[in-house]
């Protein structure tokens, strides 16, 4: 299938001496869900806003569904509109993402903004928090809801513009086991509506739920690896590499291991001569 | 949840030909300036980056940079004639060349805020309404002079030499105390800067007070920047400026919600560190040769254009 995202040898600095991209170069199918993995600071939340053509890199260059997305081409009305509706942008931080007076208005601004009849648009927000279960706190404002509500706010707003592309950017961070589970069901359930999922992440165990195509960005910020999540998790090499899991001691009972270790998938003892007797 | 997804999100997009708009958009300058504000406070005042560098000024001890900066600043407003203060011009010049700092840029921002805060305030003091003398550039011709309040205004309004040589002096004073200040602070940490106050023994509360602004700053500008991003990734087309007034005015609202929120965290999480009311900062090290060289350097120097 096409690429409905290409990347082409991006590059990107901030403040011109403080590198987050080098060289990086990959590009995401229709309908498939892409991860990008990779240690704090490498550069992960740079490409998804560089994907969302919310900065431009110095070098390189972006294309969404073969046109280029730079400056010049989002000033372009038809273009924004289309790009703006087609590839919607969740934001680690709910607080940022979250701008308007009360949930509902927040779940409205996105489809007023295409332009929909208010009708239309209410309607679209009350099956989204349907969907969401979130329809309780509509005339909440955003910094009376949980860490929890407000993940599910975000996802909501953006759903109702119905993009065909999601950016996600750390979705899993500080939320409970239960609305974890929920926004990996909401995950499938929406990739199996034909949306494109582009999820940045150092949370293995999702990669491994999610079985999808993974990018992993080394700490000097480039692409070290493309493969399936298969391929990414059992190349420990790699993980270590990239500071994803690490060499760890522990217990158990007088004993002393010390074993490749991840908080979320890797827990084995299988390196024997290293133990030893505390 | 299966069940529940609605109709609409298995539908397909409309293509980019049916969107409907056509043209070029052209950004607000509301829209603009809060995209800009974040990068200004980051790389335009708290010079991100810049303090890095390998040039000559970086490598020198803060305390001797602050004696340095009060020093010249002294020796600027000290002078009375635009020769001298074009030769700390020059001198100053050359520091900020050795410094590796780009000059393009440093001196562009140093040229802006003294054309808006110098210059355009004491221009009218070069007619000869303000300050009388030798008329150099008539301007007006009056049919004949007028008294009005403390003013006499003579029938020939111009630009007399001393008040444009009053006007080049200012700007010059003006512009190099700029330069210097701006020097001190590209090349110098932030911290450093603080610390180095501690010699001229500021109150450690007040430097700590200081230090917690400054972080907020930065945290400040992260947000702003935040809070853009996410409004442009849902933005179709052009906004109202009353529309992005308004968003502005209830951002506005949102930040402060969010700054009382955050420094009363920052001060439990001081509280849970032992604070309590005393402030201790850690000490700053021993001065080097270099730093000793210098400072005899610029003490010679400014001596020097003390007796020019």
């Amino acid at each position: 299938m096409a690429d409905i995202i290409q990347i082409d040898d991006v590059s990107y600095a901030y403040h011109d001496n403080i590198p987050a991209l080098s060289r990086v170069s990959m590009g995401i199918s229709e309908g498939e869900i892409f991860a990008v993995i990779g240690s704090n600071g490498c550069g992960k939340s740079t490409l998804l806003h560089i994907m969302n053509g919310l900065i431009y890199p110095p070098s390189g260059r972006v294309y969404f569904q073969g046109k280029e997305v730079s400056e010049d081409s989002l000033r372009d009305r038809t273009f924004l509109k289309y790009f703006r509706s087609s590839v919607g942008y969740v934001f680690q931080d709910s607080d940022v993402h979250l701008f308007c007076p009360t949930v509902f208005d927040e779940l409205m601004f996105g489809p007023l903004q295409l332009g929909l009849s208010r009708d239309e648009a209410s309607g679209r927000v009350r099956e989204i928090m349907a969907m969401l279960e979130i329809s309780h706190l509509q005339e909440r404002p955003s910094y009376m809801l949980s860490g929890g509500e407000k993940k599910r706010v975000a996802i909501g707003s953006i759903l109702t513009m119905n993009p065909r592309v999601l950016l996600l950017d750390e979705p899993m961070n500080g939320l409970d086991p239960r609305t974890k589970s929920f926004l990996i069901e909401l995950m499938i359930l929406l990739n199996d509506a034909g949306k494109t999922l582009v999820i940045a992440t150092h949370d293995l165990s999702l990669i491994s739920e999610l079985r999808c195509r993974v990018a992993v960005l080394s700490e000097d910020h480039r692409v070290e690896k493309i493969g399936t999540a298969d391929e990414i998790l059992q190349d420990e090499d790699l993980l270590l590499r990239v500071n994803l899991i690490h060499e760890h001691v522990h217990y158990h009972g007088n004993h002393a291991h010390i074993h490749i270790h991840s908080h979320y998938l890797f827990h084995r003892h299988d390196r024997k001569p290293d133990d030893v007797d505390s | 949840m299966r069940n529940k997804i609605p109709g609409f999100l298995l539908c397909t997009p409309a293509q980019a030909h049916d969107a409907g708009e056509r043209g070029t958009l052209r950004p607000s300058y509301i829209e603009k300036g809060i995209g800009h504000l974040s990068e200004m406070i980051t790389t335009g005042y708290l010079n991100v980056g810049q303090e890095s560098e390998k040039g000559f000024f970086q490598k020198l001890d803060p305390r001797v940079k602050v004696i340095f900066l009060i020093f010249f600043v002294v020796i600027v407003s000290l002078k009375t004639d635009i020769f001298p203060e074009a030769v700390i011009a020059l001198f100053v010049f050359l520091l900020v060349a050795s410094s590796r700092i780009n000059l393009a840029q440093f001196y562009k921002k140093i040229a802006g805020l003294t054309f808006v805060f110098g210059f355009l305030v004491v221009f009218p003091s070069a007619f000869n309404i303000v300050t009388p003398g030798e008329l150099i550039l008539p301007v007006i011709h009056l049919s004949h002079p007028y008294e009005f309040l403390i003013y006499h205004i003579p029938e020939e309004i111009g630009l007399t030499r001393q008040g444009v040589d009053g006007v080049m002096m200012l700007c010059l004073r003006m512009m190099n105390s700029l330069t210097i200040s701006f020097l001190v602070i590209y090349t110098t940490p932030f911290h450093r800067i603080i610390k180095a106050l501690q010699v001229f023994r500021v109150p450690q509360a007040f430097l700590l007070v200081i230090t917690l602004s400054y972080k907020y700053i930065f945290i400040f500008a992260k947000t702003v920047e935040g809070m853009y991003f996410a409004r442009k990734s849902r933005l179709v087309g052009m906004v109202r400026d009353d529309e992005a007034r308004i968003w502005v005015a209830g951002r506005i609202a949102h930040m402060f919600r969010k700054s009382m929120s955050r420094y009363e965290e920052v001060f439990r999480a001081m509280v849970a560190r032992g604070f309590a009311e005393e402030v201790r900062l850690s000490d700053i090290g021993e001065l080097t040769t270099t730093d000793r060289l210098s400072g005899c350097f610029f003490l010679l120097v400014g001596i020097f254009l003390l007796w020019m």
